[in-house]
């Protein structure tokens, strides 16, 4: 097969498994994961030709792997959809294929399959376990989840919605599959949607990435309005990005490309959980899974970065919104990394954690540093899934100590619950600890410091120092609160009973998290720059040659500096080391001198929103939109017709129909004919004879006085 | 040949012979039979006129004949109500089927 | 064969009235007899209507399948037949959707004949507008689906039915009698009503000169706006959407299909084939005025929607934010006749048309299903069903997602499409309406938040109240129209193309 031609069928297998478990084989559970974990299979087997391809291919930038067919007939021309395939979408088609297909496996794990069903297990609610008779005693196992063939469903199409954005050649498809992964979030957020908690968080994730969604709609509309394509390779011709950085908008002085920049960033904004659009991402982990939760924390949201990546020619014309995007990364990044730290639930730690890292990989393209944010896209990706997946286990450990010890009131993602889970969870912890290592940025052997270390070196270099200041700030409190969750979850002595009777993973589960930590500390060793000290040359940088050969221009590499790397060494094994020196020792929440409640409430940024926006939309839709101006004023000048009409109609009748018509004319008339009628009425003799005397006489009156009058 | 004017002066007397009886007789059946006689008194002027006027045209005998008929049902219809009358109200003067007078 | 491709819109249009007065003469109380028949009356004008989708030829210029027969001679009118893409596209929308509301509307047990008659009467009605190339036979057509209509909810509706009926017949009669008097005006003027002449002796009327003692522009002003009130009303544009949530609300769940799926595109295809061709240049003029309402449509119909508490006014409101892009599309047009950007606009504001019948008659049908099972419309009163109703909680979240405008669905298309065409030509207005498809999401997402999600409602999970899933032939009723929801969303191009074709032809 062509490359084309695999590239058009990558996304199908996912999307097909989604129609087949839902139409056909939803009934069955084995099916049902069969059919999904195959097709995640497939997929990746076909990405990974596809990059194995890509990497054969020489100056693949210039000559991308591409096909395109006719969409939408507009007017004389149509508008062509397609696929690409650059250095770029290679090696984010790389992690993609992977974490989707560990997602897939990792899922049958996790929904417990091949455990009984739960005894009182709900659909649209967790799983609650079963009980069972072994060995003449009764214990509490983990139950199957009641929807499992549903997850592997969404999960299916939320498959199919990543493929279709990266490889799609347009914007148009791009954002067709950015909005599919939008509605897979709010089925998986919603997922156990019995639960209010998970209904709203849903609601809400949904409606926060529909405010980006909505400006990015309108600069995809903008866009095509100016140039008359959407495909991405003949927007990034020379002629088309001078047309569009030399066209005023009209919209404070930026430049056609600037404001069209903007449109599609805030799109970003909402989609990678950006301040001042981030808190729909905790809230997601609300949704039942770390899986789901993994999903849109590790993938969906690089989405985001993925859409700036992609139209960076564009949206680097503009000085203007270059800083915007810089200034909005790394105040995120900082931003979200301190409310990380007075978080207690596991999960909603990874979850800041998330935004902060979106916000240097944001800031990093705000920058210009291209390649430096899709090497920390791809390593993130791979640590943050790595962490997500670990907490996933991490919590069903918990939950196993919960159903064993039967006292459901013990929160299992609460990391003041744990303590002590190294040596229960032995696997989970190593790559966890792997895991954290790579976000804290340990020095050398994980991928974390490298991708990091050159999104600060690319700060230095071109001279951002507030950028650079920021981001080693944010760094620093990555690494505090990464230690902070290593330690309150694994090290110590267990906290509670739960956390005592916590068990191991299953291997669908575990084997995942070896995979990815494998590719969390590998995966740095490609972007190595070539004039690091020591390591420096070993290994060639390919990342930089790769993907940076997706640019028309070739970026730079910026040269090696002492400052960058001091300050990422420092701040890395200070925040780990500053993060167990404090947390060693603290044994409940009392004793932690961190849970500042302006931090801990996310600085109300929920509260407020739900004053400012929420709140004063649904009183404005109700009161004034709905009852004062359609019932009040339109219905209102309605209803005054008919009293008006009435009111005229009663008025003709009292004064014209009644009198006039009725009395005179009507009645009038008919009292003439009576009175007239009731006085000749003797002339009725009813006798024939007098009649036709009557006639006769009449005849010789009438006759003899014509013929008098006329003939005489 | 006789001329015109006394078929008119005969079917004129006939007329007023009739007519004289329809005023005058109390009897139903009488009057029925003046009415008769004022029929033929208009077909004695039909036929007078058609034999002094354009013979080739037919319309005087047509008519003569339709009158027989007319007056043939007219009769049976007219006779047919007196007896009518007769048998319920067991008279035939017509002065007293008077019911609807005033 | 060759008969029927001779006649086919003759048949096509008269099919249902004849069979509607056939039906008059079953014998009376056979309530199977008499659905089974209406519904396979109806399916004859579908299939006819597919053969005319595939006889037709996208690339020729003008009316196809034209006929014409004289009909009222005296004053120069006649039975003038004729589709081009654009109407083509409305007739193969009414010849889908009546059949599926007939079958929606099997569980009608009340007088059954009168409504099925009733149903193929209204069928006629509605073709004949989309069919007509005769001023006069337009109005005809226009007023005669009205009666039917009006029967249907005042006979057959729910609680509120009179008031409903009373308004929805007297708002759209009303608007329309300034329609009459601007058709007898141009019949006056030029003794024909034939649409395809007067396009061309209407618009080469000299400006300056006079007519009825003013100036040719001041009449042709007054006529744009006696046009485009009878078509707002209908479409309906804000303000004059308020008769729009009590008729759906209160019609019969297959009388909202069709008051939503086809009623109100008859509103916007007149503006599409009257006051566009016919007042290019007052269009133009007010093309502004017309986007702002429009706009005020699309935002103030999805705040209202969102203030809902009853599921079916939900829903109903749902379409005056939906046809608000149709009327927007359509000002774009009118403000830049000729371009690429109008071309797009009106490609869009077509496609909307056809799509929002699909999706609302769906989302009709679809809460007239929850609401004969639990007798309520009331969002508070559900809640938690999705355990109950998995397949129709999967059709309705579906069928809710293709009215928000999921890309991959057909909504999205259009909706891309009028905002891509509208947005060099009326920005603001447009960046405006963005709020609106904002507020969309909100208020499908509450009405999926409060039927499906959350606690379950443990009244309809037990006894008499037990919530029963959908059954086969409701699903029949929305199969078609999640296939062609999905098939126009993932390839439109089979549809659109038709479309685009007259939309470059005819402006």
């Amino acid at each position: 097969m062509t490359t084309e031609t695999l590239l058009w069928l990558i996304p199908l297998p996912p999307v097909l498994a989604f129609f087949l478990i839902v139409l056909f084989t939803n009934r069955s559970k084995a099916l049902s994961h069969s059919v999904g974990v195959g097709a995640a299979f497939l997929s990746w087997l076909m990405s990974m030709v596809v990059f194995v391809r890509a990497l054969g291919v020489e100056h693949l930038g210039e000559h991308p792997f591409e096909s395109s067919i006719n969409w939408l007939p507009t007017g004389d021309t149509w508008l062509r959809i397609g696929v690409l395939l650059d250095p770029t979408t290679a090696a984010i088609l790389f992690f993609v294929a992977l974490t989707i297909f560990m997602i897939f496996l990792y899922s049958v794990g996790y929904h417990n399959f091949g455990q009984p069903k739960g005894d009182h297990d709900h659909k649209g609610l967790p799983p609650h376990g079963a009980t069972v008779d072994e060995h003449g005693h009764t214990h509490v196992v983990p139950s199957v989840e009641p929807m499992y063939s549903r997850f592997f469903a969404f999960l299916g199409l939320f498959a199919f919605g990543m493929y279709v954005l990266v490889l799609s050649d347009n914007l148009l498809t791009f954002f067709v599959g950015w909005e599919i992964m939008g509605l897979c979030s709010y089925l998986l957020i919603g997922f156990w949607y019995a639960k209010p908690s998970a209904r709203d968080a849903a609601v809400k994730a949904f409606m926060t990435t529909r405010i980006g969604d909505v400006f990015m709609l309108l600069g995809i509309a903008y866009l095509y309005s100016v140039t008359g394509t959407l495909t991405f390779r003949e927007i990034f011709t020379e002629d088309v990005l001078h047309t569009l950085a030399s066209v005023p908008s009209g919209f404070l002085g930026f430049s056609a490309a600037g404001l069209i920049g903007l449109l599609l960033f805030i799109g970003t904004v909402g989609k990678s959980a950006q301040f001042p659009l981030h808190v729909w991402l905790p809230d997601a982990m609300e949704g039942p899974t770390p899986v789901s939760a993994m999903i849109h924390a590790a993938t969906m949201v690089s989405a985001g970065v993925y859409a700036v990546v992609r139209m960076f020619p564009l949206i680097s014309l503009d000085a203007g919104t270059m800083s915007i995007v810089a200034f909005i990364g790394a105040f995120t990044a900082i931003f979200a990394a301190t409310i990380a730290v007075a978080q207690n639930d596991i999960k909603r730690v990874l979850a800041y954690s998330t935004i902060s890292q979106l916000g240097f990989m944001i800031a990093a393209l705000g920058i210009g540093a291209y390649v430096a944010a899709v090497f920390h896209l791809i390593t993130h990706a791979f640590f943050k899934a790595l962490l997500f997946l670990g907490s996933g286990s991490v919590i069903h450990g918990m939950e196993h100590g919960v159903l064993h010890t039967g006292n459901h009131h013990v929160d299992p993602q609460d990391m003041y619950n744990m303590g002590g889970l190294r040596r229960k969870m032995p696997i989970t912890f190593w790559t966890f600890l792997i895991g954290g290592f790579a976000l804290s940025g340990f020095p050398l052997i994980t991928a974390g410091f490298w991708s990091k270390d050159e999104i600060l070196a690319d700060a230095w270099g071109h001279h951002h120092y507030a950028v650079f200041i920021v981001l080693a700030i944010a760094a620093f409190l990555t690494a505090f609160y990464t230690m902070r969750q290593i330690t309150l979850t694994f090290l110590g002595e267990p906290r509670t009973k739960e956390a005592e009777h916590a068990q191991e993973t299953p291997w669908t589960m575990t084997v995942p998290l070896i995979i990815l930590s494998i590719f969390a500390v590998g995966y740095g060793w490609v972007g190595i720059p070539e004039h690091f000290p020591v390591l420096g040359g070993l290994v060639p940088n390919w990342i930089h040659e790769f993907v940076g050969g997706t640019l028309a221009e070739h970026p730079e590499a910026v040269e090696f500096n002492w400052t960058p790397l001091l300050t990422s060494l420092f701040v890395a094994l200070g925040g780990l080391g500053l993060g167990y020196a404090v947390y060693r020792d603290v044994n409940s929440v009392a004793q932690d001198r961190f849970q500042i409640p302006l931090l801990k409430n996310k600085y109300y940024f929920d509260e407020a929103y739900n004053y400012l926006f929420v709140k004063p939309a649904y009183w404005f839709a109700e009161n004034v939109v709905y009852k004062l101006m359609d019932q009040g004023l339109i219905d209102g000048i309605l209803h005054i017709f008919g009293p008006v009409t009435d009111r005229i109609g009663a008025f003709i009748r009292n004064n014209f129909d009644l009198p006039v018509i009725n009395r005179f004319f009507g009645d009038g008339s008919a009292d003439v004919t009576y009175g007239l009628g009731e006085r000749m009425r003797f002339v009725q003799t009813g006798r024939i004879q007098q009649y036709l005397m009557f006639a006769l006489v009449t005849f010789i009156v009438v006759g003899a006085a014509l013929y008098f009058f006329l003939l005489a | 040949m006789v001329p015109l004017s006394w078929y008119l002066i005969f079917a004129a007397a006939l007329f007023s012979i009739g007519l004289f009886g329809v005023l005058s007789r109390r009897n139903a059946v009488a009057i029925l039979l003046g009415i008769e006689l004022m029929l033929n008194a208009v077909n004695i002027n039909l036929a007078a006129f058609w034999r002094y006027g354009d013979v080739t045209r037919m319309a005087g005998q047509v008519f003569a004949i339709i009158v027989f008929a007319v007056a043939a049902a007219e009769v049976a219809v007219g006779l047919a109500l007196v007896i009518s009358v007769y048998r319920r109200r067991n008279t035939v003067v017509a002065d007293e089927i008077d019911m609807m007078k005033w | 064969m060759n008969f029927i491709t001779d006649h086919l819109l003759s048949l096509i249009l008269f099919t249902p009235s004849i069979a509607a007065v056939i039906m008059l003469f079953l014998p009376q109380g056979e309530n199977k007899l008499f659905r089974w028949f209406a519904f396979g009356a109806s399916l004859i004008p579908f299939v006819l209507s597919l053969v005319a989708w595939f006889e037709f030829r996208a690339f020729l210029p003008g009316f196809q399948f034209q006929e014409s027969y004289p009909w009222y001679e005296a004053i120069g009118s006649s039975l003038h037949l004729g589709v081009d893409g654009m109407s083509l596209t409305m007739v193969l929308l009414t010849t889908l959707l009546t059949p599926l509301a007939i079958l929606a509307s099997f569980t009608i047990n009340d007088k059954v004949k009168a409504y099925m008659m009733l149903f193929l009467f209204l069928e006629t009605g509605m073709l004949g507008v989309f069919m007509a190339l005769d001023l006069l036979v337009f109005f005809v057509f226009w007023e005669v689906g009205l009666v039917p209509m009006y029967f249907l909810i005042n006979q057959w509706g729910s609680a509120n039915r009179n008031y409903a009926s009373l308004k929805f017949m007297i708002y759209t009669m009303g608007g329309s009698l300034g329609l009459l008097l601007a058709v007898q005006l141009l019949g006056v003027l030029f003794g024909t009503y034939d649409l395809v002449t007067l396009y061309d002796r209407w618009n080469a009327l000299d400006s300056g000169s006079m007519l009825l003692g003013m100036s040719v522009s001041t009449v042709k002003t007054i006529a744009f706006w006696a046009f485009v009130v009878a078509f707002a009303v209908k479409v309906p544009l804000w303000p004059f959407h308020t008769w729009l949530p009590d008729a759906h609300t209160e019609a019969p769940t297959a009388g909202s299909m069709i008051l939503a799926g086809v009623m109100l595109k008859l509103g916007a295809y007149g503006f599409l084939r009257l006051i566009l061709p016919l007042y290019p240049e007052e269009a133009r003029i007010f093309a502004g005025a017309l986007a702002f309402l429009a706009t005020a449509a699309i935002v103030f119909g999805a705040f209202a929607s969102y203030a809902q508490t009853d599921f079916k006014r939900l829903v109903a409101y749902s379409s005056v934010n939906h046809m608000g892009f149709v009327v927007l599309g359509i000002a774009a047009a009118a403000f830049a006749a000729g371009t690429t950007d109008a071309t797009i606009a009106l490609n869009g504001a077509i496609l909307q048309m056809f799509n929002h019948g699909l999706s609302a008659a769906g989302m009709f049908f679809l809460v007239g299903v929850i609401y004969e099972r639990t007798h309520t419309r009331d969002l508070e009163k559900y809640g938690g069903l999705f355990p109950l109703v998995p397949v129709y909680g999967g059709i309705l979240i579906f069928t809710s997602m293709a009215s928000l405008g999921l890309p991959g669905l057909n909504g999205f298309i259009s909706e891309f499409l009028v905002v891509r065409g509208a947005y060099p030509i009326l920005t603001v207005y447009t960046v405006i309406s963005m709020l609106g498809l904002l507020f969309t999401g909100a208020y499908i997402l509450k009405g999926i938040k409060k039927v499906l999600h959350g606690p379950l409602n443990e009244h309809w999970a037990h006894g008499e109240h037990r919530l029963t899933e959908i059954n086969t032939r409701e699903i029949l009723v929305m199969a078609p129209l999640m296939a062609l929801i999905l098939w126009i969303g993932i390839y439109p191009a089979w549809i659109l193309d038709v479309i685009n074709r007259a939309v470059v032809m005819l402006f």
